[in-house]
C-alpha cells in the first residue's frame, strides 16, 4: 500500500484485480498511465497460497469441508468442490456476504487479489463469428457490436502472454490461437477420439488450457506445468495463468501501479449532468474508513455482478435508475451455461496401460449443434469437457473386495472409466436480471443484490440433447454400461456468469458501446462478465481478457486524443 | 491452532484423567486431522471405540503394510462423524453401530471379521441394487460408512499414500498412456486425475 498519491487523484482507475481487472492494470500501466488498483479483499502476493504444497495427509478431515465451513459457505457447497480445506480460502463467507435469491442463484465469489484467476478452470477457448453473429441472425436479444474480426487480434495479444496450451484444428466454431505445445490425451481418449470422428464427422480435442507447456520468456517468475493438478490451490510455480502469477506483476514492474487491498468500490462519483464520472468512493473493509479517489478514466472489472452491483448503487438525478441505465437494461439478460447433464461409461481393455502425472485438463469436444445443415428444435449449441481415467480406491466403497483383497485391489489400478458433461449456451432474456435488494445489508452497510434468473424453455430442450448425444456418442465407441445423467443446475453453477451491462450499438436498448464504455459516459468502461451480449458455449474468461485489453488500448488512444 | 498435543491435553483433562475414547482411537499415533478450534470431546466412548477400532482392522488388515489402526483411522472417524457429519448422519451411524454392537453380542460369536463380513456383503448388494435405480443421495448404512471413512482416512494417510500405495507430490511432468509397470511402480496413485474444470 505505497504511492497514495495526496489528492487522491490518478490517470486511471482499476477496480477488481481479478481475470478482468488484472489486464486492465497491466495494460493500462504499461502504457505510461498511473493506475489505482482496488480490490475489495485482502491481499494475496504470488506465492501466498497456504495449501498449495499440502500432502494429503496434510489436509484436516481428509479434505472435506466440516459442517462450520458448509454453514459459512453454503452456496459454494452447491458446486461440491471449492469450500473443500485446499480452498476453502478463496471463497467468500456468505455469512458476511448475504445475497437474495427470489430463484436459486448460485453465485460463487472469490474477494482477495486475484479474485477468481486464482481457482478458474483455466479452459480458453475463442470465440467464433457465428458467436458474435448469433444474436442478429437469430433476433435474440440485441445484436453484438463487434465482430471476430474486432477481437481476433486481442486474442492473440492475449494468449501470447499468458501461454495457452492446445492444438491447432483449423475448426470454423473454435478458432486457433496462439498456443503452447498441447497436453496429450490418453489411450481411451484417443480411442473415443478416432470414434467420434468416424462415427458422427465431430471433432474430439485436448483441452486449451492456460498452463504454460513451454516457458513464456516475458514471464521469467513463472514455471512450466508440474502435473500436480492442484491448481485451485494456487499455483506456487506460477505455470496455470492468474492475475497474481502473470498480470499483477507486470503491472507492478512498471512503477505506475498503486494496489489497494481492502477497497470495497461502492459508487461512482458524478455530478450534475457530466458526461462522465470523476472517480469512485472506497469503503476500506478493515477500518470502514470512506475515501474518494479521483481519475480520468475508470474500468470496472469487479466481476459481473460486482461491477452490476456498483453501477446500480451509483444513483442521480441524471441516473435514478443506476449509472448509465438510460436504457433500463442494468442488471437485465443476465447468463450463465448450464451444466450437469452429460454421460458416462465403463471402459474394457487398456488395463496394462496408465498414465503418470496429473494433467489439469480434459478432452473438449467443441459446438456441433446448429451449424451447418444442422439444425435443432432450440438455438445455440454446447460443447463437451470429459476425461477417461482408471478408477482408484474411492469406487472400492461399494466393491465386494474385504480386508486383505480390499487392500490389493486398491493397489491396483481398476478399470477405465470415461466421463463427460455439456457447457450449453444460455440465451440472454429481459427478465432474468439481478436488482438491489435495500431491505437486507451486508456487514458492511450495504444493500445486497437479488437475483431473479431461470432457465427456459431453449435451455431445457438443449439439455435433451446434451444427455443424449454424450450417450450416443459413448455407445457408439463400444464402451460398456452407458448412463447419462441430467442434473437441473441453478444458474451460476457453471461460474460462468455473464450479462447485466451489454454493449449494443443503441444507448437506448443497451448500457455499453463496442469499446465497452458506457454509452453516457465514456470515460468508464465496465469489461468483465456484465459487457457480454450472448453467451456462447465456451468458457468465457479468455474473451473477457481480450475485450479488456482491446478497451484498455482503445482507453489509452482516447486519452491521447483529449477524448477523455 | 493447536497442535495435537495441546489437543490431547485438553481432552484428557476435560474427561477428568481416565481412560479417554481418544487413546483408544490412536490418535497419538499420527492422524493429522486435528481439530482446528476449541478441544471436542470424542464421539465414541470407550466401549464404541473399541469396537470401531476392530472394525476398521477387519476392513483393512495390517499385512506386510500397516492397517487401519496403526494409522489412526478411528480417530479419523471420531473427528468426520464430529466435526463433517451432520447431526442426523451421526444419529444414523450411531444408531448402526449400537445394532452392530448387539448383533456382535448375541449372535453365538461367530467372530467379529464374519460378522463385518455378513454385514458388509449384505450392505454392497443392498447398495448396487440401489444404484441401477435413481441416481440420488445415497443413506450408507453403518458398516459401508465405515468402510468410506476408513478408505478415505488410510489412504490419505502418509502411510496409506506412501506405503501401500504411490504418491508424487510434484510429478513434474505427465505422461498420458504408458506401460502399468513403468507408471512409478506400478501401483495406483494415491491421488487421483479428478474432473476439476
Amino acid at each position: 500500500m505505497t504511492g497514495y498519491a495526496a489528492d487522491h487523484t490518478y490517470d486511471a482507475i482499476v477496480v477488481g484485480t481479478g481475470i478482468s481487472g488484472g489486464w486492465a492494470a497491466k495494460e493500462l500501466t504499461e502504457h505510461g498511465l498511473k493506475t489505482l488498483v482496488l480490490d475489495r479483499g485482502r491481499m494475496v502476493r504470488h506465492g501466498d497460497y497456504p495449501t498449495a504444497l499440502l500432502n494429503p495427509w496434510e489436509l484436516p478431515y481428509g479434505g472435506r469441508p466440516t459442517t462450520e465451513d458448509i454453514r459459512h459457505q453454503p452456496v459454494a457447497a452447491r458446486t461440491g468442490y471449492v469450500h473443500a480445506q485446499e480452498s476453502k480460502h478463496w471463497f467468500v463467507d456468505e455469512l458476511d456476504n448475504p445475497y437474495t435469491e427470489k430463484q436459486r442463484f448460485d453465485w460463487v465469489r472469490g474477494y482477495h487479489v486475484g479474485g477468481r484467476s486464482i481457482t478458474w478452470g483455466r479452459q480458453s477457448y475463442r470465440w467464433s463469428q457465428m458467436d458474435f453473429e448469433a444474436n442478429a441472425r437469430d433476433g435474440v436479444a440485441v445484436d453484438w457490436p463487434i465482430r471476430y474480426a474486432d477481437l481476433a487480434p486481442w486474442y492473440d495479444h492475449v494468449e501470447r502472454f499468458i501461454g495457452v496450451s492446445g492444438s491447432t484444428e483449423g475448426l470454423q466454431q473454435l478458432p486457433d490461437g496462439k498456443f503452447l505445445p498441447p497436453m496429450e490425451l490418453n489411450c481411451v481418449e484417443k480411442q473415443f477420439k478416432q470414434s467420434v470422428a468416424d462415427k458422427f464427422g465431430r471433432a474430439l480435442i485436448i483441452g486449451r488450457a492456460a498452463h504454460l507447456t513451454a516457458p513464456l520468456a516475458h514471464s521469467p517468475q513463472r514455471g512450466t506445468c508440474q502435473y500436480r493438478n492442484m491448481c485451485i490451490r494456487g499455483c506456487p510455480f506460477g505455470a496455470y495463468f492468474s492475475s497474481n502469477s502473470s498480470t499483477l506483476p507486470a503491472a507492478e514492474k512498471t512503477g505506475n501501479m498503486t494496489l489497494r487491498p481492502n477497497s470495497i468500490v461502492y459508487e461512482l462519483i458524478h455530478a450534475g449532468k457530466e458526461e462522465r464520472a470523476r472517480g469512485v468512493r472506497v469503503l476500506d473493509a478493515e477500518t470502514g474508513v470512506q475515501t474518494d479517489y479521483f481519475a480520468r478514466v475508470i474500468f470496472l472489472c469487479a466481476s459481473t455482478f460486482g461491477s452490476t452491483f456498483i453501477l446500480l448503487n451509483s444513483t442521480s438525478d441524471r441516473f435514478p435508475n443506476g449509472f448509465g441505465n438510460d436504457s433500463g437494461e442494468l442488471g437485465c439478460n443476465v447468463m450463465d451455461h448450464h451444466l450437469d447433464v452429460g454421460a458416462s461409461a465403463r471402459v474394457e481393455g487398456f488395463e496394462d496401460r496408465y498414465y503418470s502425472g496429473r494433467r489439469p485438463n480434459g478432452f473438449y469436444i467443441p459446438r456441433f449443434r446448429n451449424i451447418g445443415k444442422d439444425k435443432r428444435d432450440y438455438l445455440r449449441g454446447f460443447g463437451y469437457q470429459g476425461r477417461a481415467m482408471r478408477s482408484e480406491w474411492p469406487s472400492l466403497v461399494s466393491d465386494e473386495a474385504l480386508g486383505a483383497e480390499l487392500k490389493r485391489k486398491a493397489t491396483t489400478p481398476g478399470p477405465w472409466h470415461i466421463g463427460m458433461g455439456g457447457f450449453g449456451e444460455m440465451l440472454p432474456h429481459h427478465d432474468n436480471r439481478v436488482t438491489l435488494d435495500h431491505s437486507r445489508k451486508d456487514k458492511f452497510g450495504l444493500p445486497v443484490l437479488a437475483f431473479d434468473a431461470v432457465l427456459r424453455d431453449n435451455e431445457y430442450r438443449m439439455r435433451k440433447d446434451m444427455a443424449n448425444d454424450a450417450a450416443e456418442m459413448l455407445t457408439a465407441a463400444g464402451f460398456r454400461d452407458v448412463r447419462s445423467s441430467d442434473h437441473v443446475p441453478g444458474v451460476g453453477l457453471a461460474i460462468h456468469e455473464m450479462g447485466a451491462a451489454r454493449m449494443g450499438r443503441d444507448s437506448k436498448t443497451s448500457v455499453l458501446n463496442a469499446w465497452n464504455q458506457v454509452h453516457a459516459c465514456k470515460n468508464v468502461y465496465v469489461t468483465d462478465g456484465a459487457c457480454m451480449v450472448s453467451s456462447a458455449c465456451q468458457n468465457p474468461s479468455l474473451t473477457y481478457m481480450a475485450l479488456t485489453a482491446r478497451a484498455a488500448n482503445h482507453a489509452v488512444a482516447e486519452l491521447k486524443r483529449m477524448n477523455l | 491452532m493447536m497442535n495435537r498435543r495441546e489437543v490431547l491435553q485438553q481432552v484428557a483433562f476435560l474427561m477428568g484423567g481416565a481412560v479417554s475414547a481418544y487413546s483408544i482411537l490412536g490418535i497419538e499415533k499420527g492422524y493429522c486431522a486435528s481439530p482446528s478450534a476449541s478441544a471436542r470431546t470424542s464421539v465414541f466412548d470407550a466401549s464404541q471405540a473399541q469396537l470401531v477400532t476392530k472394525v476398521v482392522d477387519v476392513i483393512i488388515p495390517r499385512t506386510d503394510t500397516p492397517g487401519a489402526s496403526d494409522v489412526g483411522v478411528p480417530g479419523f472417524i471420531d473427528l468426520m462423524l464430529g466435526d463433517v457429519y451432520t447431526k442426523k448422519d451421526l444419529d444414523r451411524y450411531l444408531a448402526g453401530l449400537a445394532e452392530f454392537t448387539a448383533a456382535a453380542r448375541s449372535e453365538g460369536q461367530p467372530g467379529l471379521a464374519a460378522l463385518v463380513k455378513k454385514y458388509h456383503d449384505a450392505a454392497v448388494v443392498e447398495e448396487r441394487r440401489q444404484r441401477r435405480g435413481a441416481d440420488g443421495h445415497r443413506q450408507r448404512p453403518f458398516i459401508l460408512m465405515t468402510k468410506e471413512l476408513t478408505l478415505l482416512g488410510f489412504f490419505t494417510s502418509q502411510v496409506g499414500a506412501t506405503q501401500v500405495l504411490q504418491y508424487a507430490a510434484v510429478p513434474g511432468s505427465f505422461h498420458a498412456c504408458i506401460p502399468l509397470t513403468q507408471a512409478g511402480n506400478g501401483k495406483s496413485w494415491a491421488v487421483e486425475p479428478g474432473i476439476e474444470f
